[in-house]
């Protein structure tokens, strides 16, 4: 019995006569003090993974089970860090830190709370803006500001959903580094599900990808054998870094393609348009946007 | 050199704490001043000075002056003569104004006591022989121009009068020579002769038609005498005007004099007890019936002062007296509809089972009129409280430290009863919308950190409804305000609302004008309660915080 599992499980929203399964015969075992990476396209149901293993949600079939016990509802045990932060915009950083903490050590006295609060707030390089109000942030200093609530609940595992999505590349990876520095210096189980291949194989251990919708389902995983702490630097010189990574590309971009095909039999028709005439007007409006949206056929 | 940038400092600071203050207040207009005070942009600032300052003003002074004073004022008439002008409507303020400020004195006359009396009692006399003197004055500038205005009339009166004999006599003379035409016709015809019947019957019709004619043209004429002689001369009214002005003070001044005096408070329990101890005196002196009887008088006395030395002056009530009861009133009323409409508001948007069991009590008593609560109110109050002056909940209203002075009594309670059910509506539905509208993030927080009722409720729910829960009651406030009005209207409680009945029962020369003066009086506090909602909402309100309106 492996310490969170999820086994053949399914899940489907919608009235009988016309549901739709967002996730099939899942089946995912993640051992304690691992970090697995879930890798998917967006709109494969990644988000709902990740609400099944934090308990806000519970499978239409299947099992969920968190050390040997199945999950009925979420708690503090099970760590998630939501997607869009999900901070009380009436509460300062300071302030969403120490709700979580009133609820998770109850008996701690305010100074206690306090210190812990800024211990976690810290940790996330967030100090100097403790008095702040949500809105006062960045996206990426908010983004901090969540994991550092999630992390103050002390949970067994940490869920991550897209934790970085939402963020410019150089802020993404100083939260990369600071997320693996935690996870190095106190080591507990971690799920993220990201978007980015680079990132997976950077923090993952091991990386599941997650195939298109509807009715996705876990593939094949990729274990990554590569030795801690990696450094992002010298990753890029490193064979099995390149390998891993082209694999996982090759692999998903497959994905991709084997889904348009599975979608290639759906014809659209389209209009029998010819231009009359090819020479430019004379201030041409640029329609480049446009026609990657609605002219070739097989976009997206 | 350090001074001046410690001075910059502050002053952009103060200049951001002003701006902040403005936009959180809502009094956006200001803002332009503020920023031309520090030199910014001064076009910019000068154009919107002029749009959002500036073209108001202009708008009110032609409304004002120019619509109102010119045109409106002259076209309707009421029973009690012409639509007060925009300057007898300033005068009838004044005059309310005026009244609070002798009452206010007034009070302070009837408690006064000792060498300040006397001191003021010799101020006042001095007063009364400067003011009659005045009013004699008055009175004659009056008697004087009445005369003017007499002899001027007279001379606008002499030439119509004049053509209006004139026309009289040529029509009396036409007349009679009709009257001898028709004479001799009718003597002259034989009988059977149709045609000269005929002919008279024409001749006396004519008659009487030039007759009519000639009545009407009388009549066009005495008109424009009437219409001469009903005209009051403005230079006359300004002197009655004063006259009048002068008479009131007079009055005041009289009234004052008798409280400093006759009437005064420490002025009567001093006689009382000169009577007592001369009774004392007395008693001492008699036996038998007598001295019972002389006993008794002198323990009535005593009991007399008791009462005297409890009373309290008892004047009419003035229009800020009035003012701060409805105030007082609204809230009392808001404050009622605001704890009954927030905790239903948070159960119906918590739980769609609630929510529709409320639905049909929300849908029937929603729309129900505050004239038709009232009455049933009253009666229900009424019956609670059968004899207000002695039940212990009316005593302890009334002695308690600040409300004590409102009296507060059943017709008070009856309408802030009205004003709760009238403005309840609109905060329970705001808060049944804010609850019901809450992030469903935010929700996931709370299972996540598995918060219990009570702490979901106080930590979630609450903080995130707020900003919809005090839109609810900006709205129900300025509800109630309206409400109140016509409540206070009908059951009499002292407010506002009575004073404008008053006055309309009371039918003078300038009930009207002063009626005026209560539609800006509570316009301008509804504004002011309106902003004290709206500073309330912004202070709650967070970035992407659901709103209404």
């Amino acid at each position: 019995m492996s310490f969170l599992e999820l086994k053949d499980v399914d899940v489907s929203f919608g009235p009988p006569s016309n549901r739709v399964d967002i996730l099939k015969d899942i089946n995912l075992s993640v051992e304690e003090n691992e970090f697995v990476a879930i890798i998917g396209f967006s709109g494969s149901g990644k988000s709902t993974l990740m609400n099944l293993l934090s308990g806000l949600q519970l499978p239409s079939n299947g099992s969920s089970s968190f050390k040997g016990k199945a999950i009925k509802e979420p708690g503090p045990e099970l760590g998630i860090m939501f997607q869009n932060y999900s901070l009380l915009p009436w509460l300062s950083v300071g302030d969403n830190v120490k709700l979580a903490i009133d609820r998770v050590f109850p008996k701690l006295s305010k100074t206690e709370v306090h210190e812990k609060m800024l211990h976690y707030v810290k940790m996330v390089k967030l100090d100097h803006a403790v008095d702040k109000k949500p809105h006062e942030l960045s996206g990426g200093m908010r983004q901090r500001a969540s994991l550092s609530r999630t992390l103050s609940l002390d949970p067994e595992v940490l869920l991550l959903d897209e934790p970085l999505s939402a963020l410019d590349a150089l802020t993404r990876s100083e939260l990369q580094d600071q997320i693996l520095n935690i996870w190095e210096s106190d080591k507990r189980t971690v799920v993220m599900i990201t978007n980015d291949v680079d990132e997976a194989v950077l923090m993952a251990d091991r990386i599941v990808p997650l195939t298109m919708g509807p009715g996705a389902t876990l593939s094949k995983e990729f274990v990554v054998n590569m030795p801690r702490p990696r450094n992002r630097h010298t990753l890029n010189d490193e064979p099995e870094f390149m390998r891993l990574k082209s694999e996982i590309t090759a692999f998903m971009l497959g994905l991709n393609k084997e889904s348009k095909e599975m979608k290639s039999d759906i014809k659209v028709a389209m209009p029998d348009v010819q231009p009359r005439d090819f020479s430019l007007p004379i201030a041409a409006p640029r329609f480049s946007h446009l026609q990657s949206k609605h002219i070739s056929p097989n976009a997206n | 050199m350090l001074t001046l940038i410690s001075t910059i400092i502050i002053m952009k600071k103060i200049k951001y704490s002003l701006l902040k203050a403005i936009d959180i207040t809502g009094l956006t207009f200001l803002a332009p001043v503020v920023r031309l005070c520090y030199g910014e942009e001064p076009q910019v600032q000068f154009k919107k000075i002029g749009q959002w300052i500036i073209v108001p003003l202009i708008a009110v002074f032609i409304a004002l002056f120019v619509i109102y004073d010119g045109f409106i004022v002259d076209t309707f008439k009421t029973k009690s003569g012409k639509l007060p002008t925009s300057s007898k409507i300033y005068s009838s303020y004044k005059s309310i104004d005026q009244l609070h400020d002798d009452e206010i004195a007034k009070e302070k006359a009837y408690n006064l006591s000792g060498e300040e009396r006397v001191e003021e009692l010799k101020v006042v006399e001095e007063k009364i022989t400067s003011a009659e003197k005045s009013l004699e004055e008055a009175s004659k500038a009056v008697e004087d121009q009445t005369l003017v205005s007499k002899a001027e009339t007279a001379k606008d009166v002499a030439p119509i009068q004049a053509e209006y004999d004139e026309l009289k006599e040529s029509v009396k003379a036409a007349s009679a020579a009709r009257d001898v035409e028709m004479k001799l016709l009718a003597e002259s015809i034989t009988p059977g002769d149709e045609a000269a019947a005929q002919k008279l019957l024409g001749l006396v019709r004519a008659d009487d038609a030039q007759d009519t004619l000639d009545k009407e043209k009388r009549n066009l004429t005495k008109e424009k005498i009437n219409l001469i002689l009903t005209k009051k001369s403005p230079a006359l009214q300004k002197r009655k005007a004063e006259e009048t002005y002068f008479s009131e003070r007079l009055a005041f001044l009289k009234t004052y004099k008798t409280l400093l005096s006759t009437q005064n408070k420490s002025l009567i329990i001093d006689e009382k007890k000169e009577k007592i101890a001369t009774y004392e005196k007395e008693l001492a002196s008699l036996s038998g019936a007598d001295a019972l009887k002389k006993a008794k008088s002198i323990v009535n006395q005593e009991s007399v002062i008791s009462k005297k030395e409890e009373s309290e002056y008892a004047g009419s009530k003035t229009i800020w007296y009035q003012v701060k009861r409805s105030v007082l009133c609204v809230f009392t009323g808001f404050f009622l509809g605001s704890f009954l409409a927030i905790p239903i508001g948070i159960f119906c948007g918590l739980n769609k089972t609630f929510m529709a069991m409320m639905t049909p009590f929300i849908a029937i008593f929603k729309p129900v009129s505050p004239i038709v609560w009232l009455p049933i109110i009253l009666i229900l109050v009424m019956g609670a409280f059968p004899n207000p002056d002695k039940h212990p909940f009316m005593e302890f209203l009334g002695e308690l430290p600040l409300l004590g002075v409102y009296k507060i009594n059943p017709a008070f309670i009856a309408s802030a009863i009205t004003v709760a059910l009238c403005s309840l509506w609109a905060t329970m539905a705001n808060t049944a919308l804010g609850v019901a509208s809450i992030d469903k993030d935010h929700m996931n927080v709370a299972r996540v950190l598995k918060l219990g009722f009570f702490a979901r409720l106080t930590k979630i729910i609450i903080p995130s409804s707020l900003p919809l829960i005090f839109a609810g009651l900006r709205i129900s406030l300025g509800v109630g305000w309206m409400v109140l009005i016509a409540a206070e209207l009908l059951s009499s409680s002292e407010g506002i609302g009575k004073f404008v009945f008053d006055e309309f029962n009371n039918g003078s020369s300038d009930s009207l004008a002063k009626m005026v003066v209560v539609v800006f009086i509570v316009g301008i506090i509804g504004l002011i309660l309106d902003r004290i909602m709206v500073i309330f909402q912004r202070l709650v309100s967070f970035e992407g915080a659901p709103a209404t309106i």
